[in-house]
C-alpha cells in the first residue's frame, strides 16, 4: 500500500508540476509580448549584468560623493546588506538604510507621495502597494531605465513577476518569493494505523490533499485535543485569514470580479468558502486566533498540529535548530477544488517585496542600477542564502543553490517551485487596502460568528462597490481585465 | 487700579521708542501667537478645506487642487458604523477610565491623609507610573498581557486552571487591557490632586465638626469631601480631555485592532488617514469632533473661570 | 502640605493600612519591575511559559543591541541560540535626536510662554478669553490636526525636520508653559515691580530683575514639566517624520522583526533607558507637578 501512495503522490506532484510548468510557458508568452510591446533593449548581455550596472554607476557618480538611501522593512536588512556592501565595493557608492517596521513601509511610501520629504532613494514595499504607489505619481516608471539597461532574459528566470507591472507599465523587480505552501507531517500521514483508520472512514487513501474538501477533511480526522493533537494552524487573525478565504474562493472557480468589475464574491461559492473556512476553525490549534507570523512558527515546531500554511520563511524556520519538526514535514501546494470534474489548482502569491525607486529621488538612474544589480541571479542568491533575513527563492537559479537547498530542504523547494510558477495574484487594483481590509473585517465577523457569512459576503460586496465608484471604475476595471490576464492559464481556463 | 499706576509710571518714566508702534503687550504675545498660528490655526482651515473634498494622496493631484465634493463627507460619515463606534467607545472608556481613577485615587488618599516613618517612600512609589514614558509602559502591558505573561499566570492561579487567554486578540476584551494601563498611569495624578485637595481643607472645619460629636467618617463625608469637590472636579475634568485623546496606549497594544474593536477617535483618524489615506474623509471625521469640543468647552467655560477667579 | 500631623482618617487597623499600602505600591511599580527584568532576559525567556519573573540567565544583549549593535553581532556570533537582530544602527542617533528636539522645544515654549504669560498677566491683554484660546489647543485630538500640519509641513520643506517636529512641539505644550507661569507671576505682588519701576526701571527691566528671579524656581519647573512631555511625546513623532528623525519613542517601536515579531527584550532595554530622564526629572519637580497637571488651577 505505501508503495501506492507514494506513487500516487508522485503521480499527483508531477502533474501539479507539469500544470505549473505550462502555465510558466504560458506567463512567459504573456510577457514577453509585454516587452515586445517596449522599446528594444540596448544592454550588455545576462551574464555580465552585475559589472554593467556597477560600471554605469560609477560613471553616472563621476567623482561626487553619492549616498543611496534605502527605506527597508525591519529584518530585512540581513538580505539587503550583503548586497550593499558588495556594491559599495564595486562602484563606491555608498548605501544608507531607513528602517520601518514591515507592517508599515507601504503605508511610508505613499505617506512620502504626501509629504515630498524626499528622504530615499529605493524603497522595497510590499507588492500589493504596488497600484497605489504607482497611482500617487511617488514611483518612477522604470520602462525607460529597464529598456537602456536590463539584459536580455534578465527577468525571465524571475518566477513571480505579475506585480512588477501596473497598468502595463514597469514598475520594480520583485524580490521575495512569498507563495503560500501547505506543511504537513509526513510522519502522521505515512503512519500506516493512521492510513488505515482514514481509508475506512472516508474511503480514500491519506496523502497530501489535493482540494479544500478533502483538507478539512483530513483535519477533522487529525484533530484529536483529548490526547493533545490539533488540526490546523492555520491563521484567524488580520489578513492572513482574508488570504485563506481568498484561496478557497478562487479553488471554486470564480474570479473576484467580473470583466466589468462586478464583484462576485458573495456568490453562493463564496458563501460555501467562508462557510467552510468557518467550519474549519474548530480544528484549530490554540492561540490560532490570536497568532502573528512568528507565534504560528513556534507553535507549529512544538509538533501537536498536523497542517499550517506559511511561506518560505516559516519552512526556514521549521528546517532549523529551534524546531521539533524537522525533518518531520512534507508539503503540498495550498489546496486547489474540482470545478467541472476538473482539478483546479491555486498556489496564492500575497506579500512579495519590490525595489523600487523614488520619483523625489535626485540619483534615480543610480537607483535603478542598483536594484538591477541587487536582483541579478548571483547577487540575488546571495541576499536569499542569508538565514535571518526573509527573502525566499524567487529565481530558477536560486532553487539549484546548495545553500540555499541546505536552509530550506529540497522537498520544500520542489513545491515552492511549482506553486511560484502557478500563482495567482493579489488584488493588484487600486484601493487594494481598502478592498482587503473590508474582506477581512467581514471574513472575521462571518468566522467568529458575529455576522452569517452570506451577510458578511453581501456587505463586502456592497462595500466593494462603493470603493470602486470613489476610485474610478473606468481606471479600475483597465487595470482588472489586465490582471485577469496575468493569471496563470492553468488557473484562468477554469476560473469565470 | 494697580494697572492705571503702573501705566502712568511708564509713560512718566520713559518715551515708548518711535519704532514699537505696538503696543508692548502684543508684542509679548507675539511669538507665542505666531507658533499658534503656524500649527494650529492654518492646519484648522486647511482641515476645513480637505472636509469639503474627497482628497487621497494616490489621485496624484496637489491637495489644494482636490476636487469639491460639498458636504458629502459629512453626509458618509454620520451613518459610518466606524466612525460612530468610534466615538461612542471613546466615551465609553473616558467614562469608565476617568471614575475608576477617582475611585482608586479617593481610597488611596484616604491612606496617605496621616504620617508614618515611611510615608514619603511610598507616595514616591505610587506616582511612578506618571513618570514613565507612556509608549513604553504601553509595551509593558504588553508584555503582562501576553499569554505566557504574567497576568493570565496569576489568573491561573487564583482560577485554579491553566488561563492562556489572548487578551489583545480579543474582539471583546482586548479594551480592558488598554483601559488597565490607563487607569495604572494616571491613578496617581488623581491621587495627588485629591490629596492636594484633602490636605488643604482649613483644620478648623474638621476638628469643629469632631468635636460637635461626628464620627471620623461623617467628618470626612459630610466636610472635607465637599470642601475637595472643586480641585477633584478640576482633576475629572482636566483627566477626562486626556483620555478623551488616548492614542499611544492603543497604538501600541492593539493599533486599534481586532478589526476595529478598540478604535478610540484619534485611532480611528490615525487609521483613515495614515493607512487607508482617505484624508478628505478623515478631516471631516475631525471637524466634527473638533466643533462638538469646542462647544463643550465653551459651554464649561464660565463654570471654570469662575473657579479660577 | 499642611497640617499633616492630625489623624484625619477614619480609623483603619494599622496592620490592614500599611498591607493596602504596600499592596498599592507593588502594583504601581510591577509593571516598571517586569519591563526592568525582561530587559535583561535572553531571547528565550521574553515569551516563556510559564513567564519567568526573574531572568534564569541574564544577559546584556538587548542593551548591547540598543547602544552597540557591532558588538552585539560579535557576541551573537560566538554564543549560539542568542538573539541576532540585525540593526542598521544604535540607539545613539535616536537620543540625539530626542534630546536636541525635546532641549530647543522646551526652550522655544518657555521663553514664548513667558513672555506671553507675563502680558496676559500684568497687562491682561484680551481679557480671560485670549488665555483661553492656548488652553483650546489641549482639549482636541493632536492627531486632528496632524493630516493638515503633514501637508502645510510639505509644503514648507518641514517634514522629517528637526524643525518641524520642534515648532509642533512648542505649539502643543505652550499651554502649559503660559498657564503655570502665569499662576507663579500672580503670586509675586505687582507693586514689587511697581516700586522697582519708581526707583528708575522700566516695566521689561522690572519684569527681568525684579520678578523673574523671584520665580525662577517656578519656570525651572515648568521647563523640566513641558520637558518630559516632550521628551515622551509619540503622535507627531510618528506622524511627522519619515525615517530620518528618530526620537527615543519612535525607535522602540522599531524593534520588531518580521520573524521574530515584537522584540520584547530589546524594547523593554529601549524603554527603561529612555524613561530614565523622565522619572528623575518627575521626582525633581514632583512638588509643581500638581500645577502643571491642571494648567497652574490647583497649587500645591
Amino acid at each position: 500500500m505505501q508503495n501506492d501512495d507514494e506513487a500516487q503522490k508522485a503521480i499527483d506532484r508531477r502533474s501539479f508540476l507539469k500544470s505549473a510548468a505550462v502555465g510558466t510557458v504560458a506567463f512567459a508568452a504573456g510577457t514577453s509580448l509585454l516587452s515586445w510591446a517596449r522599446p528594444a533593449k540596448a544592454a550588455g548581455s545576462l551574464a555580465n549584468v552585475q559589472s554593467d550596472a556597477a560600471r554605469a554607476a560609477k560613471e553616472l557618480a563621476g567623482g561626487r560623493v553619492v549616498t543611496l538611501r534605502i527605506l527597508e522593512p525591519s529584518g530585512s536588512l540581513g538580505n539587503i546588506k550583503p548586497v550593499a556592501d558588495r556594491w559599495t565595493a564595486d562602484t563606491g557608492i555608498k548605501v544608507e538604510y531607513i528602517e520601518v517596521p514591515l507592517g508599515e513601509i507601504n503605508q511610508k511610501v505613499l505617506l512620502e507621495a504626501v509629504s515630498k520629504a524626499g528622504s530615499f532613494d529605493i524603497a522595497l514595499p510590499a507588492s500589493f502597494g504596488i497600484p497605489d504607489l504607482a497611482e500617487s505619481g511617488i514611483l518612477v516608471d522604470l520602462d525607460q531605465l529597464a529598456s537602456k539597461y536590463e539584459p536580455e532574459g534578465y527577468q525571465d528566470s524571475i518566477i513571480y513577476k505579475t506585480a512588477n507591472y501596473y497598468k502595463g507599465d514597469f514598475y520594480g523587480y520583485e524580490t521575495d518569493g512569498d507563495a503560500y505552501v501547505m506543511f504537513y507531517r509526513k510522519d502522521w500521514i505515512n503512519d500506516p494505523e493512521e492510513q488505515k483508520r482514514y481509508a475506512d472512514r472516508y474511503g480514500i487513501p491519506l496523502k497530501v490533499p489535493d482540494t479544500w474538501e478533502e483538507l478539512d477533511q483530513q483535519l477533522a480526522f487529525f484533530h484529536r485535543p483529548e490526547s493533545g493533537r490539533y488540526g490546523v494552524a492555520l491563521f484567524r487573525s488580520q489578513y492572513f485569514i482574508a488570504w485563506e478565504w481568498w484561496v478557497r474562493f478562487h479553488a471554486k472557480g470564480f474570479f473576484p470580479f467580473t470583466d466589468d468589475l462586478v464583484p462576485q464574491i458573495n456568490n453562493d461559492a463564496g458563501v460555501k468558502a467562508l462557510e467552510e473556512l468557518a467550519a474549519a476553525s474548530k480544528y484549530l490549534y490554540p492561540g490560532a486566533r490570536s497568532n502573528g507570523l512568528f507565534e504560528n512558527f513556534e507553535a507549529y515546531g512544538k509538533g501537536d498540529s498536523y497542517a499550517n500554511i506559511g511561506w518560505g520563511g516559516t519552512q526556514k524556520y521549521l528546517n532549523g535548530d529551534k524546531s521539533g519538526v524537522k525533518g518531520k514535514l512534507t508539503y503540498g501546494p495550498t489546496p486547489g477544488g474540482k470545478v467541472n470534474g476538473a482539478l483546479v489548482r491555486t498556489p496564492y502569491f500575497n506579500w512579495g517585496w519590490n525595489y523600487v525607486v523614488s520619483s523625489l529621488s535626485k540619483e534615480q538612474e543610480i537607483a535603478y542600477l542598483f536594484t538591477l544589480y541587487a536582483v541579478s541571479p548571483t547577487l540575488s542568491t546571495i541576499a536569499v542564502r542569508d538565514p535571518g533575513g526573509y527573502f525566499d527563492p524567487f529565481r530558477d537559479e536560486h532553487y539549484k543553490d546548495p545553500e540555499i537547498i541546505k536552509l530550506y530542504s529540497k522537498e520544500f523547494l520542489d513545491v515552492h517551485e511549482a506553486s511560484m510558477r502557478g500563482s495567482i495574484p493579489d488584488l493588484y487594483l487600486k484601493g487594494q487596502g481598502e478592498y482587503f481590509d473590508v474582506l477581512r473585517v467581514n471574513v472575521q465577523a462571518a468566522d467568529v460568528g458575529q455576522k452569517a457569512p452570506k451577510q458578511a459576503l453581501d456587505d463586502t460586496a456592497r462595500e466593494w462597490d462603493r470603493i470602486s465608484r470613489r476610485i474610478g471604475r473606468k481606471g479600475q476595471t483597465v487595470q482588472w481585465r489586465f490582471l485577469k490576464s496575468l493569471y496563470p492559464e492553468a488557473a484562468r481556463s477554469h476560473l469565470v | 487700579m494697580e494697572r492705571h499706576d503702573t501705566v502712568q509710571l511708564e509713560t512718566q518714566c520713559r518715551p515708548l521708542p518711535r519704532i514699537a508702534r505696538l503696543p508692548f503687550s502684543i508684542v509679548l504675545v507675539l511669538p507665542a501667537q505666531l507658533i499658534m498660528l503656524l500649527v494650529v490655526v492654518v492646519p484648522t482651515l486647511i482641515v476645513v478645506w480637505l472636509s469639503l473634498t474627497d482628497w487621497q494622496p494616490t489621485d496624484n493631484i496637489p491637495w489644494f487642487k482636490a476636487e469639491f465634493s460639498w458636504f458629502w463627507n459629512f453626509y458618509d460619515l454620520l451613518p459610518d458604523e466606524r466612525f460612530v463606534g468610534a466615538v461612542l467607545r471613546t466615551l465609553f472608556v473616558v467614562a469608565l477610565c476617568v471614575s475608576t481613577e477617582l475611585v482608586l485615587a479617593v481610597a488611596l488618599a484616604l491612606l496617605f491623609l496621616d504620617e508614618w516613618p515611611w510615608r514619603k517612600v511610598a507616595v514616591s512609589v505610587i506616582i511612578l507610573p506618571m513618570m514613565v514614558v507612556p509608549v513604553d509602559a504601553a509595551n509593558a502591558f504588553f508584555m503582562l498581557f501576553n499569554d505566557h505573561g504574567p497576568i493570565n499566570q496569576l489568573l491561573s492561579l487564583v482560577l485554579d486552571r491553566p488561563v492562556e487567554y489572548a487578551w489583545l486578540a480579543d474582539p471583546h476584551w482586548a479594551l480592558l487591557p488598554i483601559i488597565f494601563a490607563e487607569v495604572w498611569q494616571w491613578t496617581p495624578l488623581m491621587f495627588l490632586l485629591v490629596l492636594t485637595a484633602f490636605l488643604n481643607v482649613p483644620r478648623n472645619q474638621w476638628r469643629a465638626a469632631l468635636g460637635l460629636g461626628a464620627t471620623p467618617a461623617q467628618a470626612f463625608f459630610r466636610v472635607v469631601l465637599p470642601l475637595s469637590l472643586p480641585v477633584m472636579l478640576v482633576a475629572v475634568l482636566i483627566r477626562a480631555i486626556e483620555t478623551f485623546k488616548i492614542f499611544d496606549v492603543i497604538y501600541i497594544l492593539t493599533r486599534g485592532g481586532p478589526g476595529a474593536t478598540t478604535e478610540s477617535i484619534s485611532m480611528y483618524m490615525y487609521n483613515g488617514a495614515f493607512v487607508y489615506f482617505r484624508m478628505g474623509y478623515v478631516a471631516a471625521a475631525a471637524l466634527l469632533v473638533l466643533f462638538v469640543v469646542v462647544s463643550v468647552c465653551l459651554a464649561l467655560f464660565k463654570p471654570l473661570q469662575k473657579h479660577y477667579e | 502640605m499642611s497640617n499633616r500631623n492630625s489623624t484625619r482618617a477614619p480609623r483603619i487597623p494599622k496592620v490592614l493600612h500599611r498591607v493596602a499600602v504596600v499592596a498599592a505600591m507593588v502594583i504601581a511599580f510591577f509593571p516598571v519591575f517586569w519591563l526592568l527584568s525582561t530587559s535583561f532576559k535572553p531571547y528565550e525567556e521574553w515569551a516563556s511559559s510559564p513567564p519567568h519573573w526573574l531572568p534564569k540567565k541574564p544577559t546584556l544583549q538587548n542593551y548591547r543591541i540598543v547602544f552597540a549593535p557591532e558588538a552585539a553581532r560579535r557576541f551573537a556570533a560566538t554564543q549560539a541560540g542568542s538573539l541576532d537582530y540585525k540593526v542598521s544602527g544604535s540607539a545613539w542617533a535616536a537620543f540625539g535626536t530626542s534630546a536636541v528636539v525635546a532641549t530647543a522645544a522646551t526652550l522655544l515654549s518657555v521663553v514664548a510662554g513667558t513672555l506671553a504669560a507675563h502680558s496676559i498677566s500684568r497687562f491682561r491683554i484680551g481679557g480671560d478669553s485670549f488665555a483661553f484660546q492656548f488652553l483650546s489647543v489641549r482639549m482636541f485630538p493632536p492627531i486632528a490636526v496632524v493630516v493638515p500640519m503633514v501637508v502645510l509641513f510639505s509644503m514648507l520643506r518641514l517634514t522629517d525636520t528637526h524643525l518641524g517636529l520642534i515648532l509642533a512641539y512648542t505649539a502643543f505644550t505652550l499651554p502649559f508653559s503660559i498657564w503655570m507661569i502665569r499662576s507663579f507671576i500672580e503670586e509675586i505682588p505687582v507693586d514689587l515691580e511697581g516700586v522697582a519701576q519708581v526707583h528708575g526701571m522700566s516695566q521689561v527691566e522690572a519684569f527681568l530683575k525684579v520678578t523673574l528671579p523671584l520665580i525662577r524656581g517656578g519656570v525651572l519647573a515648568t521647563a523640566l514639566f513641558v520637558f518630559i512631555l516632550n521628551w515622551s511625546e509619540f503622535l507627531f513623532a510618528l506622524t511627522l517624520t519619515s525615517g530620518h528623525v528618530v526620537t527615543v519613542t519612535l525607535q522602540v517601536a522599531n524593534y520588531v522583526s518580521a520573524s521574530s515579531g515584537k522584540l520584547y527584550g530589546v524594547q523593554a532595554a529601549m524603554g527603561t533607558i529612555s524613561t530614565i530622564p523622565v522619572i528623575v526629572f518627575g521626582f525633581l519637580i514632583q512638588s509643581h507637578l500638581v500645577r502643571g497637571l491642571t494648567f497652574g488651577a490647583v497649587k500645591e
